[in-house]
C-alpha cells in the first residue's frame, strides 16, 4: 500500500488525463500490431505460415489481415474482438492437446498476452496486401487489387438465425456479424431518446416539447417515418447536413495562413451547399458543379451564376500570398485542390505522391502531376484591389446580368484612383493660377498648371470669370469621382480555365522549378479502365475529371459512392464503417462490414445519387434506433462497439450545442443568414492598426458565424470544430480543461441560462418549483426529471436562494429567485445529459 | 503500461485500470464513483503527464523570446565594419546572386559594437545590460530561414512550414515531453501575435487540443489586461459555483451511472474537476503578490520603457517555475524597420534589455538557468542595404538568434555572414536546424518525435534539420 499522499499526487497526475480522445484509434490498432505482433509472428509463426514459407502449412497466412480473419482449413483464425472465440488463442494456450502451436513450444505468458489484447482490439493490422512485401507499392496496375479499387461486389442474401429483429436490409448485415461473433444488439432506444437524436442529427436542433408529446402520442408504425420526412423536408436539414461538408470543403471566410484576407464573398459558396443539400441535388451533381461548374452548360443566368458559385469550391482553399513566386504559388496551390478533392470526395491522400511516388498506395508522381496539370490550367488567382494596392487575390466575377460590367468598373476605380487623385490634384493648382490670374492680372497659369485644367478653361480668349467656373466644375467633378468608390458589386469567388491550358512537368522532390518528364493531363491510373480521359483542346480538362469522378460504372465513381456513403454512415452512427473516413488507401482501415458498405454505396448510386434517400434508409433502420445501454457480455467481447451492438452515445458539436443552448432560451432565429463577415475590412483579423474583428453575437445558426481561419469562434475553437484550414472528414473529440472552463464561465452559457430562466418563470408564474423543475428538464435535457433529480434540484433551488438573499442583504445581488433559477439552468447546460446524445 | 507518446488507450481505460498493478486504478475509480463531488480525479496517463525523453536533456523548458518584425542583426549583434566602410555605396556584384538594381545602398550601422565578458562576445551599444552577460550567450550568427514576408516567416519560425497547417514546436513538446505541472498547460504563449498566421503559430494541427499553446492576452494588449479566457466567472463567487459544480457534477455521475460505463462521461466528469483546479491555479501563477520590489525592479517593472516586457518576462519565469515546457514571450509588431532604423531600434532595445537581463539573472538565481533555455531572436534579419535611406527590409537569408542558460556553451559566437551580413559563410543553420537543435536539448530526436496523421508520420523538421552539436556544453 502507498502512503496516502502518494496516492494522492499520482491521482492528480493522472488526472491530466483526462484531455485525451476518449475513442481508440485505429491507428493504435496499427501500431499496437508493429510493436507486438508482428515481431512475434516473425519469430514463432512465419517459417510455416506466411507468404514467403517454403510450404504453407495448414493454408493459415499470417502476414495480412485478411489472412488470419480468414483462418486456415483446420478453421484456425482470429475472430476479431472475440478472443475466447479465437482458435489461435486456443492454439497458443496449449490447454487442448490436439491443437498446440507453435508446435514445439508454447509462447511466453507476455506473449499470449499481448496476442490476446490485439485480437481484444479487432486484430488490426495491414491490410490485404502487405505493402511491406509490394515490389513497387505505387504501381497502378497492381493497385487495383486494393478493397477500395475493387468494382461493387453483388448484394447476398441472407439466411439468418433470428431475423425478427431486422427490419431492413442494413440490420441483416449488421445482425449477420453480430451472430458470427456471438454478440446480440441491445434494446431499442426509448422514444425520447430516439427522437432526441433523430433531431440532433438530422437538423442539428433539439425537438421542441410538442414534437416530443406528439410523438409520444402517435401509436402508428410509420410515426417515425414521418418525423424523419418532416425533418429531411425541413429547411435546417441542409444547415446541418451543408455544414458536414463544408468541413471537407474547408470552407472559411477568410484566407488564414501568412496574410489572413477576408473572403468577402464566400458565404454565397456556403448558402450553395447548404441549398444544394436541401434540394437534394444527386451526389454526382453536385460533385460535378463544385469541379467544373463554371464551365457545364446552363439554361439561364441564375443557374450559370449558381454553378459557377459551386465552383468557389476550388478557390476557397488557403494560399500564401506575399512574397510568393507566381510559378511556385501555383504549383502550391493545384496541390492544396488535389490533396483536398483526394481526400474529401476520392479518400485518397494524393498529396503524398507530389515529391515521390506514392510510399504505399497505387499511385505514381506521373499520376499527380496528370492531374496538377488539369489544376494549374485552372486560374483561381487575378490581380485586383485589396487593402490599398494591388494584388494577387482569390478571383472573383460579377454576378447577374450586368455582373463583369459591375465588377470592371468596381476594380477599374481603384485601379485608376492613384491617377485620378494625381488628376484632382493638378486640377486644384490650376484652379489656384486661374484665380491668381484674376487677383493680380498676371500671365497665363504656367505650363505645369495648364496640365490640370479644363478644356473648357484653356480657352484665354474666354471671360476669365467663366473659365474658373468651368475649373470648378471640373474639379468637382474630379473630386466626386474620387471621394465616391462604386459599392462593391455581387461578386462571387469563381475559378476560369487558364488562357492556354497545358500539360505540366512532374517536379522533382516537388519543387516548382526542377522540372522530370511531362505528363499528359488525366486521371489516377489506378481509377481508371483502360482508355485516357479525354481533354479537348484549349480545356483544362476539369470538365473531364469531374465526370471521371462520378461515373458510376467507373472504378472511381464506384470508390466515391464507398466514400460518401462511409461518411453518411460515420455521421449517423458515430463512426464510419470505415473508421478513416478520409483515407481508403492501404494505410486506412479497412471496412468492418464490407459488404453493408457496398451495399450502401450501390444503394446510393441506384436512387439516382440521393442523399436523401440513403439517411432515410439507414435512419429507419432497427439499428439506427438501437439504445446506447451497456451490456456486460458484449462489452467484454467488443468494447468499442465496431460491430454495432448498441448506439454509439455522441458528445454534441459545438453547432449543436449552441443552437440548443439558444433555442432553449428561445432566442434562436431560425432565419438563413447570407454574409456575417461583410463589416470587417479587407483583413479578417485584427492586427496592426486594423481593430476590427469577427463577431459572434449574431442569434442566427451557428452554421452561419463567422468562420476565420486563425480566428475562429471560441466556441469552435475550444469543442473541436472542423480545421478549416484544410479537409477534415472525422471531427477529432477531445476532452481538455478549456471547455469546462468555457461551460463554467462564458457568457454565451450564462446569457443562455438566464434567458431561460427568465422564460421558465414567465411560463410558470407560480413559483411552483416542481413545476419549474420540471419544464427546466423539458426544455433544456428534453427529457423528464425523475422524483429524485426534481429533488436534488429543488434544494439546489432553496440553497442557492438562500445564500443570494443573504448576499442581496449586503446590497450585492438582486433577485434572488431569478438567479437561483439562472444558475440551476447553467447546471443542466453543463451537464453530461445535455451534452450527450443517447 | 502504455509506451510515451501515446494518446489513445488500445483498451478502455477500465480494464486498463483494473489491470494495473499497484491498485491505483481501482482506488481511483470508487473515489470517482463516490458521491463525494470533489473527490473526483481521472485515472490514467494522458498526454500531459510527464514522459520520458529519447535521451537525457540538456534543458527541461524553454523560454522563447520573440522580437516581432525582425530586429536587424547587422546593428545588433553582428558588426560589420566593412558595412560601415562602404556606407553609401551599392552592394558588391556578386554578393547577393539576384538582381540589387532596385535595392538601396548600403548602409552602415548607426551603432557602437564592442567585446563583452571574457568571452569577448560582440554586442553593440543598444544592449548595455544583456552585454553584462556576454559570456551566458551562445550568438548563432548564421542563421537563414525562407519567406521575405513576415507571415510566410513567421510560420516557419513556429512551425517549420508555411504552405500547410503544421503543430507548433512548442506543441511538438508538450506532445513529445508533457507537462511538469498538473494544473496548468504545457505550452503557454504570452502575447502572441494575432497577424501574421495568428493561432497558426501556437496551434497544435494535427495534435491532439491538448497541445494547443495556451495564449494569454495577444500582442496589442498591454500585459497587464491580458487573461486567459473564462478563467474565472464574473457573475458567481467560486463558493457558489463550486456549489453549482457539485449539482453538475451528480447529475453527471448519475448519468456514468445508468450508463455503466462510458469514457466520454467520465472524462467531462474529471474535466470539470481540472478545470476548476486551473481555474485557482493560473492567477494565482500569474500574481506577482509574491514577487519582492527588488525582483520587481530586476526586471523593469514599475517603470518605462520597460515595464510591459519585464512583466512579461516574469510572468515566463513564474510559468518556468511551475513547470510548464515551452514559454513564448512576444513583443508587439514593433521590430519592422523599413524607416527610421536608428531611432526605431533605440526604441525598442530599451524596452527589453533590462527586462532579458533581469530574466536571466533570475533564473540563474533560482537555479532554474541550467535547466532553461532562453532564445531570443525573431522571423528573420534585416538587409544590409537601405531602404527608404534610412531603415532596412526583410532579410530571411541571413540573420542572428542566440540562446542561454539550458546546457549551451555561454561566451560562443558561431557561424558568421559574409562581411556585409548578407550571407552566412561559415556553418550556416537554417530554421529546421535550429528547431533539430532545439529539440535536442530537450533531449528529443527530430527524426523521432513523429505523429501519424492523413496516412503518414510527420515531424516538426519534415525531411530537414541538423542538430548542431558544437553549441552544447
Amino acid at each position: 500500500m502507498l502512503p496516502h499522499w502518494k496516492i494522492v499526487s499520482l491521482l492528480v497526475v493522472l488526472a491530466m488525463a483526462v484531455s485525451s480522445e476518449v475513442r481508440a484509434d485505429p491507428q493504435d490498432g496499427n501500431e499496437y500490431f508493429e510493436k507486438h505482433i508482428r515481431t512475434l509472428f516473425a519469430k514463432h509463426c512465419y517459417q510455416c505460415h506466411s507468404k514467403r514459407a517454403k510450404e504453407v502449412e495448414g493454408g493459415l497466412l499470417l502476414d495480412s489481415r485478411g489472412g488470419w480473419l480468414e483462418g486456415g482449413e483446420s478453421g484456425l483464425s482470429v475472430v476479431a474482438g472475440n478472443v475466447d472465440g479465437s482458435k489461435l488463442i486456443q492454439a497458443v494456450r496449449y490447454t487442448d492437446p490436439s491443437l498446440q502451436m507453435p508446435p514445439i513450444k508454447p509462447l511466453h505468458a507476455d506473449e499470449i498476452s499481448h496476442l490476446e489484447e490485439w485480437i481484444r482490439m479487432g486484430a488490426p493490422g495491414p491490410t490485404d496486401v502487405d505493402v511491406t512485401n509490394l515490389h513497387d507499392p505505387s504501381d497502378p496496375v497492381a493497385g487495383k487489387d486494393h478493397w477500395a479499387f475493387k468494382p461493387i461486389s453483388e448484394r447476398r442474401t441472407f439466411r439468418l438465425k433470428t431475423s425478427t429483429w431486422a427490419t431492413s436490409p442494413v440490420d441483416q448485415f449488421i445482425l449477420d456479424r453480430l451472430d458470427k461473433s456471438n454478440l446480440y444488439p441491445v434494446g431499442d432506444a426509448n422514444p425520447r431518446e430516439l427522437l432526441r437524436r433523430v433531431h440532433f442529427l438530422l437538423t442539428g436542433l433539439p425537438p421542441s416539447s410538442d414534437e416530443i408529446q406528439n410523438f409520444l402520442d402517435d401509436h402508428e408504425r410509420d410515426a417515425l417515418e414521418r418525423v424523419v420526412d418532416q425533418l429531411l423536408a425541413s429547411p435546417q436539414f441542409g444547415e446541418r447536413w451543408g455544414r458536414h461538408w463544408l468541413d471537407l470543403a474547408r470552407y472559411a471566410d477568410s484566407n488564414g495562413l501568412d496574410e489572413n484576407f477576408l473572403f468577402r464573398e464566400a458565404w454565397r459558396y456556403r448558402n450553395w451547399v447548404i441549398a444544394g443539400v436541401n434540394e437534394d441535388v444527386p451526389f454526382d451533381r453536385f460533385v460535378q458543379e463544385q469541379i467544373a461548374g463554371d464551365l457545364l452548360p446552363f439554361d439561364s443566368m441564375e443557374q450559370r451564376d449558381r454553378q459557377r458559385i459551386a465552383a468557389g469550391f476550388l478557390v476557397i482553399g488557403p494560399k500564401v500570398l506575399l512574397g510568393n513566386n507566381e510559378k511556385n504559388q501555383r504549383m502550391e496551390v493545384a496541390d492544396e485542390q488535389i490533396d483536398t478533392i483526394g481526400r474529401a470526395i476520392l479518400g485518397q491522400t494524393l498529396g503524398c505522391a507530389r515529391c515521390h511516388d506514392h510510399k504505399f498506395d497505387p499511385i505514381p508522381t506521373s499520376d499527380y502531376y496528370a492531374m496538377a496539370g488539369i489544376f494549374a490550367s485552372t486560374s483561381v488567382m487575378e490581380t485586383r484591389h485589396m487593402l490599398g494596392s494591388q494584388r494577387a487575390m482569390e478571383r472573383l466575377e460579377g454576378l447577374g446580368p450586368g455582373g463583369a460590367i459591375e465588377d470592371d468598373a468596381y476594380e477599374r476605380y481603384w485601379r485608376e484612383l492613384p491617377e485620378l487623385k494625381n488628376k484632382k490634384k493638378l486640377a486644384e493648382s490650376a484652379l489656384v493660377a486661374l484665380k491668381k490670374m484674376g487677383d493680380d492680372g498676371t500671365s497665363e497659369p504656367l505650363a505645369e498648371s495648364r496640365a490640370g485644367l479644363a478644356e473648357a478653361a484653356q480657352d484665354a480668349t474666354r471671360k476669365l470669370s467663366d473659365r474658373i467656373t468651368a475649373q470648378g466644375a471640373f474639379l468637382a467633378e474630379l473630386s466626386k469621382a474620387v471621394d465616391t468608390p462604386p459599392k462593391i458589386p455581387p461578386r462571387a469567388m469563381i475559378p476560369i480555365d487558364a488562357k492556354s491550358p497545358c500539360d505540366e512537368h512532374i517536379r522533382l522532390a516537388g519543387q516548382f522549378d526542377r522540372l522530370g518528364s511531362l505528363v499528359p493531363r488525366g486521371a489516377l491510373k489506378v481509377l481508371k479502365d483502360d482508355q485516357p480521359i479525354t481533354i479537348a483542346v484549349g480545356e483544362s480538362g476539369r470538365t473531364s475529371l469531374a465526370h471521371w469522378l462520378t461515373e458510376e460504372r467507373g472504378r472511381a465513381g464506384q470508390l466515391v459512392a464507398r466514400v460518401q456513403a462511409n461518411r453518411i454512415w460515420h455521421h449517423l452512427l458515430g463512426f464510419g464503417l470505415v473508421r478513416t473516413v478520409d483515407n481508403f488507401g492501404r494505410t486506412g482501415e479497412q471496412p468492418s462490414h464490407p459488404e453493408l458498405l457496398d451495399f450502401l454505396a450501390q444503394s446510393l448510386i441506384d436512387s439516382n445519387w440521393s442523399v436523401k434517400a440513403l439517411i432515410r434508409q439507414i435512419v429507419l433502420s432497427r439499428t439506427f434506433s438501437l439504445s446506447s445501454q451497456f451490456d456486460e457480455t458484449n462489452f467484454a467481447v467488443d468494447p468499442d462497439n465496431r460491430l454495432l451492438w448498441r448506439a454509439n452515445r455522441r458528445r454534441l458539436d459545438p453547432e449543436s450545442f449552441r443552437d440548443a443552448l439558444l433555442t432553449a432560451a428561445g432566442q434562436l432565429d431560425l432565419r438563413p443568414m447570407e454574409s456575417s463577415v461583410s463589416y470587417l475590412g479587407d483583413q479578417a483579423t485584427a492586427v496592426g492598426a486594423n481593430k476590427v474583428r469577427r463577431r459572434t453575437d449574431f442569434p442566427c445558426r451557428s452554421v452561419y458565424l463567422p468562420v476565420i481561419r486563425n480566428d475562429l469562434p471560441e466556441l469552435f475553437q475550444i469543442f473541436d470544430f472542423a480545421d478549416p484550414q484544410s479537409t477534415t472528414g472525422s471531427r477529432p473529440k477531445t476532452t481538455v480543461p478549456t471547455q469546462g472552463l468555457f461551460i463554467l464561465n462564458d457568457s454565451l452559457v450564462m446569457d443562455a441560462a438566464e434567458a431561460t430562466a427568465r422564460r421558465i418563470m414567465a411560463d410558470i408564474p407560480s413559483k411552483d418549483s416542481d413545476v419549474r423543475v420540471d419544464r427546466m428538464f423539458e426544455w433544456i435535457l428534453n427529457t423528464v426529471a425523475t422524483k429524485a433529480e426534481t429533488d436534488s434540484l429543488n434544494d439546489f433551488l432553496r440553497m442557492t436562494h438562500e445564500r443570494l438573499s443573504a448576499v442581496e442583504s449586503n446590497g450585492v445581488s438582486k433577485d434572488p429567485e431569478f438567479r437561483a433559477l439562472a444558475i440551476a439552468c447553467h447546471a443542466l447546460f453543463a451537464s453530461s445529459r445535455f451534452q450527450f446524445l443517447e | 503500461m502504455l509506451p510515451c507518446n501515446r494518446f489513445s488507450t488500445p483498451t478502455t481505460r477500465r480494464s486498463m485500470l483494473r489491470n494495473s498493478a499497484c491498485g491505483i486504478g481501482q482506488l481511483a475509480l470508487a473515489a470517482m464513483l463516490s458521491q463525494n463531488a470533489s473527490a473526483s480525479p481521472l485515472t490514467f496517463d494522458g498526454p500531459l503527464s510527464p514522459k520520458q525523453p529519447h535521451f537525457p536533456p540538456r534543458a527541461k523548458r524553454i523560454i522563447f523570446l520573440f522580437m516581432w518584425g525582425g530586429p536587424s542583426h547587422v546593428d545588433t549583434f553582428d558588426p560589420k565594419p566593412r558595412l560601415t566602410l562602404d556606407d553609401g555605396k551599392p552592394l558588391p556584384d556578386g554578393i547577393s546572386g539576384r538582381d540589387q538594381s532596385k535595392a538601396g545602398n548600403l548602409l552602415g550601422s548607426p551603432f557602437r559594437f564592442a567585446q563583452h565578458g571574457e568571452s569577448g562576445t560582440w554586442i553593440s551599444e543598444l544592449f548595455p545590460c544583456l552585454s553584462q552577460q556576454a559570456d551566458r550567450l551562445c550568438v548563432i550568427r548564421s542563421m537563414h530561414t525562407e519567406g521575405s514576408a513576415h507571415g510566410e516567416a513567421l510560420l516557419r519560425l513556429h512551425t517549420g512550414q508555411a504552405n500547410l497547417v503544421r503543430p507548433s514546436i512548442g506543441s511538438w513538446l508538450s506532445y513529445g515531453l508533457g507537462c511538469e505541472s498538473d494544473n496548468l498547460p504545457a505550452y503557454i504563449t504570452i502575447s502572441p501575435p494575432r497577424g501574421h498566421g495568428g493561432v497558426q503559430n501556437y496551434g497544435s494541427a494535427f495534435l491532439p487540443a491538448i497541445h494547443q499553446g495556451t495564449a494569454i492576452g495577444s500582442a496589442e494588449i498591454p500585459i497587464a489586461k491580458a487573461r486567459v479566457s473564462n478563467v474565472g466567472n464574473t457573475r458567481i463567487d467560486s463558493s457558489l459555483q463550486r456549489q453549482q459544480l457539485d449539482l453538475i457534477q451528480s447529475i453527471n455521475r448519475d448519468h456514468l451511472r445508468s450508463s455503466t460505463e462510458d469514457q466520454g462521461i467520465e472524462g467531462l466528469i474529471a474535466n470539470y474537476e481540472l478545470a476548476f483546479r486551473m481555474q485557482s491555479n493560473i492567477p494565482a501563477v500569474m500574481s506577482f503578490e509574491q514577487e519582492t520590489k527588488e525582483t520587481q525592479e530586476l526586471y523593469g517593472i514599475g517603470s518605462e520603457p520597460t515595464n510591459n516586457f519585464g512583466q512579461q518576462c516574469l510572468l515566463a519565469r513564474k510559468f518556468a517555475e511551475a513547470g510548464v515546457r515551452y514559454i513564448q514571450v512576444s513583443t508587439d509588431y514593433t521590430w519592422d524597420h523599413h524607416k527610421k532604423l536608428k531611432e526605431g531600434l533605440v526604441e525598442e532595445s530599451a524596452k527589453v534589455d533590462r527586462p532579458i537581463s533581469g530574466l536571466m539573472t533570475d533564473l540563474a538565481r533560482r537555479g532554474l538557468l541550467e535547466d532553461t533555455l532562453v532564445v531570443w531572436g525573431a522571423e528573420f534579419g534585416r538587409t544590409p542595404t537601405a531602404e527608404n535611406t534610412d531603415g532596412r527590409n526583410h532579410h530571411p537569408q541571413a540573420f542572428t538568434m542566440w540562446l542561454a542558460g539550458g546546457g549551451v556553451k555561454g561566451g560562443l559566437t558561431y557561424g558568421s555572414t559574409d562581411e556585409f551580413g548578407f550571407k552566412p559563410v561559415e556553418n550556416p543553420v537554417h530554421m529546421h536546424d535550429l528547431h533539430a537543435t532545439l529539440l535536442h536539448g530537450l533531449g528529443l530526436d527530430h527524426k523521432r518525435l513523429t505523429y501519424r496523421y492523413a496516412g503518414r508520420d510527420f515531424r516538426l523538421t519534415d525531411v530537414h534539420g541538423n542538430v548542431v552539436h558544437e553549441i552544447w556544453a
